[in-house]
């Protein structure tokens, strides 16, 4: 796997955590949801693999409740661990925004 | 929810796809469910899922392609990398209830055939000679040759999915096809031209119990499904 879809993937898991955690969540609202904060690069089906091994990971449970316009439909939400590692993710995150942002805007020179 | 509803689920669902959506759909179901040692439940919740978001897409004019990708085939290995095994219990118990309904219907059929033979027609004995060494070596031939024969034709039915070219598809099941009928024909012949000698001990049984005998083992197998589960 090429890095960039690495970094892409550490990065869509983390978004999807914060997501989830806003409120529980199904699949289609969720690949909406991505696309509506900008990240329209991801194909929308890409989430799955990554609900699956989040749910692997016990970051995430998935059930099947019946939803208000009536279908049942697989919701996701946090469990313990999940907000323990989006704490995680939010701080490697911050750890590494802040000086990407900063080369990128001197150009790589020292101040 | 069991597997067994979300299938029905399923299929149900899957008649509002369209045409071109629901050709695409059905290669990726199949392409995804023939892994039989993936954990059925998590197989099926994540295909539902998919369904669901492509119908939505198509409600909303949506080609599928922005829902999977360019490579529908490369989105479900996705998926499988991710779907976690079955466990080695649940393996275990499927091969055990295959192994007993293959012996079921064996020992049914050449007790009730050897019966039908003896009384109707005056052929072959009332009695059937086992020998415990060369029986169990034919039937070990036997479960092998039918494991290669299931693998190849999941193979075959697998590799016939995401394939607009018809030729090849032909090609295979002829490939597949002539393998399988050399198993078969392996499955007869290996007696006839292998001597396999008799060891260990021999006794006789009559025929109808060994019809008797199936049937059991047949009452076990379905026993065993319906208390594990182990088919849908």
């Amino acid at each position: 796997m090429s890095i960039r879809s690495q970094l892409l993937k550490g990065i869509l898991e983390g978004c999807i955590l914060s997501i989830i955690h806003m409120q529980p969540t199904y699949g289609y609202e969720l690949s909406m949801k991505l696309q509506k904060f900008g990240l329209s690069d991801v194909s929308e089906g890409s989430i799955y693999p990554i609900l699956i091994r989040l749910q692997k990971e016990k970051l995430i449970i998935g059930e099947m409740i019946k939803s208000e316009a009536g279908p049942k439909r697989k919701y996701y939400h946090l469990t313990e661990e999940g907000k323990a590692a989006l704490q995680q993710f939010i701080a490697n995150w911050e750890a590494i925004k802040q000086p990407v942002d900063k080369i990128i805007d001197k150009g790589g020179e020292e101040t | 929810m069991r597997t067994k509803e979300m299938i029905q689920l399923n299929n149900e669902k899957r008649k509002r796809l369209n045409e071109e959506n629901l050709k695409l759909y059905e290669d990726m179901l199949v392409y995804v469910r023939l892994n039989t040692r993936k954990d059925e439940q998590q197989t099926e919740e994540v295909l539902l899922e998919i369904l669901d978001h492509l119908l939505i897409a198509q409600a909303e004019n949506k080609p599928a392609a922005m829902v999977f990708g360019d490579d529908p085939k490369a989105f479900c290995q996705e998926l499988l990398d991710e779907i976690p095994s079955e466990s080695k219990k649940t393996t275990g118990f499927f091969i055990a209830y295959i192994v007993l309904q293959f012996l079921a219907i064996i020992s049914l059929v050449h007790g009730l055939l050897g019966f039908a033979l003896h009384y109707f027609f005056q052929l072959s004995t009332a009695a059937y000679k086992i020998n415990i060494g060369y029986g169990s070596i034919r039937i070990l031939i036997n479960l092998l040759l039918l494991y290669i024969i299931i693998h190849l034709i999941l193979k075959w039915i697998k590799s016939s999915t995401f394939k607009e070219n018809k030729r090849s598809n032909t090609v295979s099941f002829l490939y597949t096809w002539i393998i399988c009928s050399l198993c078969i024909g392996a499955w007869i012949a290996i007696p006839l031209i292998l001597p396999i000698p008799d060891f260990g001990a021999s006794f006789h049984i009559p025929l109808l119990s060994f019809a008797v005998i199936g049937a059991l083992l047949y009452l076990v197998s379905m026993i065993l499904n319906k208390k594990l589960h182990i088919l849908p």
